[in-house]
């Protein structure tokens, strides 16, 4: 065999099923966003051009859950970072004793989104959730139902990050704590010896050398806080009142409960494109900082 | 680095104070899965009383043989298994090959493949479950078990391939060459000298793409409604249809999510380094 068909022998199956099944329905999903078209009635379509997109973004819907989007993902990777980087900071100080702290941290590590949402709902849900009772008990609020975390509307999309942040700071300390110990120890002894602080250390030493790992963290954690979906659905299927409705939900619910094919098509269409601009921008970034 | 958060003025002070924060740290992420855990225990009474406690007052199965009890979910987690068994095998058998010859055999074409499969992870999961769904649909596929393992492995084949990609990378390229020269074929040098090198990168990348699908939600809500219904789509109607039945359902979330924390626990190691690929190595 010769070494292009043998190539091209290993690569096929792959490049079919990608092709028939990611290329192919993105280029259907381009292809509906320009009809209006029921969802189960695919074949009655009548073309409008550009007109789902103009009204997807002049809905005042669809801009609102792309804010709450953008808030949701900021808030959650905030709060990941630092108590990750936190985490993984204490765990490189006391080195080797640091081995079952990691461990349990680790054991969320793998486990479902839903079952994430579905704890922390029952952790902050109406009258029964505990956490109330735990800051009343310390004297935080006055009575357990003083923060309505779950049905305030003005809250209620930083609540559902909670689990989030749970579920993935453990992701941000162990890669960042692998980062940490990558780092030669003698440079760190040389600016100690040179007389630097341990903040000055940390400043010039340790924070530069942790770029690239910080940069992929933040890029993986950020793209799949955009993307989310299952963990708030569970906890509040986008309510009170939309308050908690973030993209992907309001793709969803435009396409199984409305059923307009055409415009959740047109919407998620431009999801696709904004995401995969973000993440082109940030490798390149990266890629740039790295090799350039 | 020992001690860069430490007062030198006053080591085991600073060392003190480090060791609690971190016992703290790991405490404070520990107890809202023990929470978990613990309700799941408690008897079906007690799950919602007013004000909760934290530890059961009496340990019973009862919430658990009520979530097995419950119409559809032993089978909801046998559709679960069987959609990440055949989802699996069907990645590797298609990422593994690609993957090898996207590394070894360098030009624009494997180039562009591995790109587009690192695209492809971008991709928001509703914008692919839209168009599928008019897919499957059209294939009579909808609400079977091979219409949710092929949406699974659309989703797992290009993380597959990219972690696949990052092993080959390790093995040596005189590998094949001295195989050539023994001579096997291009493909016998593959299977009988590769892929036997890359039996651990395998395991990884099977135990990633497996718990992709048994934890995927988006897809089989989208793609399931009667037969093919998987373990946490049941747990999640656990909501809907029984009011807020606590109980069974925090059993059930218990029993979909305790063997993933089982797997974790034995192979930690593997597969913290399978996460922070290209992550360290940069």
């Amino acid at each position: 065999m010769s070494e292009r068909r043998f190539v091209l022998a290993m690569l096929s199956p792959a490049v079919l099923f990608l092709g028939l099944l990611v290329a192919y329905p993105v280029a259907l999903l381009v292809y509906n966003s320009f009809f209006e078209v029921e969802l189960m009635a695919p074949a009655a379509r009548e073309w409008v051009g550009l007109g789902n997109y103009a009204d997807a973004l002049t809905s005042g819907r669809i801009h609102d859950s792309a804010i709450r989007t953008l808030k949701y993902a900021g808030f959650a990777l905030f709060f990941e970072f630092l108590f990750g980087f936190g985490a993984a900071l204490l765990f490189a100080s006391i080195a080797e004793r640091s081995r079952w702290h990691r461990t349990i941290f680790a054991l969320p590590l793998m486990i479902s989104p839903i079952v994430a949402g579905l704890l922390w709902r029952f952790l902050l849900v109406g009258d029964i959730g505990i956490l109330n009772y735990g800051l009343t008990a310390i004297g935080v609020i006055p009575d357990p139902g003083a923060i309505r975390w779950l049905s305030d509307t003005d809250i209620v999309i930083y609540s559902v990050a909670a689990a989030d942040i749970w579920l993935t700071t453990s992701f941000v300390a162990l890669v960042s704590y692998a980062g940490l110990t990558n780092i030669p120890k003698d440079l760190i002894e040389a600016a100690r010896i040179d007389g630097a602080g341990a903040l000055s250390r940390f400043w010039h030493v340790t924070l530069p050398l942790m770029r690239p790992v910080i940069a992929v963290v933040l890029i993986v954690r950020g793209i799949d806080a955009l993307k989310t979906f299952d963990l708030i659905w569970i906890q509040t299927q986008g309510g009170p009142r939309q308050a908690s409705e973030v993209l992907s939900m309001n793709i969803y619910q435009r396409m199984v409960r409305y059923g307009d094919l055409g415009e959740a098509s047109a919407l998620a269409t431009l999801f696709l494109l904004f995401m995969v601009a973000l993440a082109g921008l940030a490798y390149w970034k990266i890629w740039r900082v790295d090799h350039g | 680095m020992a001690d860069r958060l430490t007062s030198r003025a006053n080591p085991d002070v600073g060392k003190t104070v480090i060791n609690g924060l971190a016992l703290l740290l790991v405490l404070s992420y520990a107890v809202p899965y023990v929470y978990l855990v613990s309700t799941s225990l408690k008897p079906a009474a007690d799950v919602q009383q007013i004000p909760p406690s934290f530890f059961p007052d009496r340990v019973t199965l009862e919430n658990f043989e009520t979530a097995i009890g419950t119409a559809g979910l032993p089978q909801a987690f046998l559709n679960s298994a069987i959609v990440a068994v055949l989802t699996t095998v069907l990645s590797l058998l298609i990422a593994v090959p690609a993957a090898y010859v996207a590394t070894s055999y360098r030009r624009p074409l494997t180039v562009s493949f591995l790109l587009f499969a690192l695209v492809t992870r971008m991709v928001p999961p509703v914008s692919l479950g839209v168009p599928l769904f008019q897919l499957l649909k059209s294939l009579g596929l909808l609400d079977t078990t091979t219409g949710l393992v092929l949406a699974h492995t659309s989703n797992a084949v290009p993380l597959a391939l990219l972690l696949m990609a990052a092993f080959f990378e390790n093995v040596p390229k005189d590998l094949e060459e001295a195989a050539r020269i023994d001579g096997c074929s291009r493909f016998q040098a593959f299977l009988h000298i590769i892929l036997p090198v890359m039996r651990g990168g395998m395991a990884i990348t099977a135990l990633f793409s497996f718990i992709a699908s048994w934890n995927e939600f988006l897809f089989a809500l989208l793609l399931t409604s009667q037969n093919s219904k998987t373990a946490p789509i049941v747990i999640a109607e656990f909501n809907s249809v029984y009011g807020l039945a606590w109980g069974p359902m925090t059993a059930a979330a218990v029993l979909y999510s305790l063997p993933v924390i089982l797997v974790t626990l034995v192979l930690q190691k593997q597969i913290i380094g399978g996460l922070t690929f290209g992550a360290v190595k940069g």
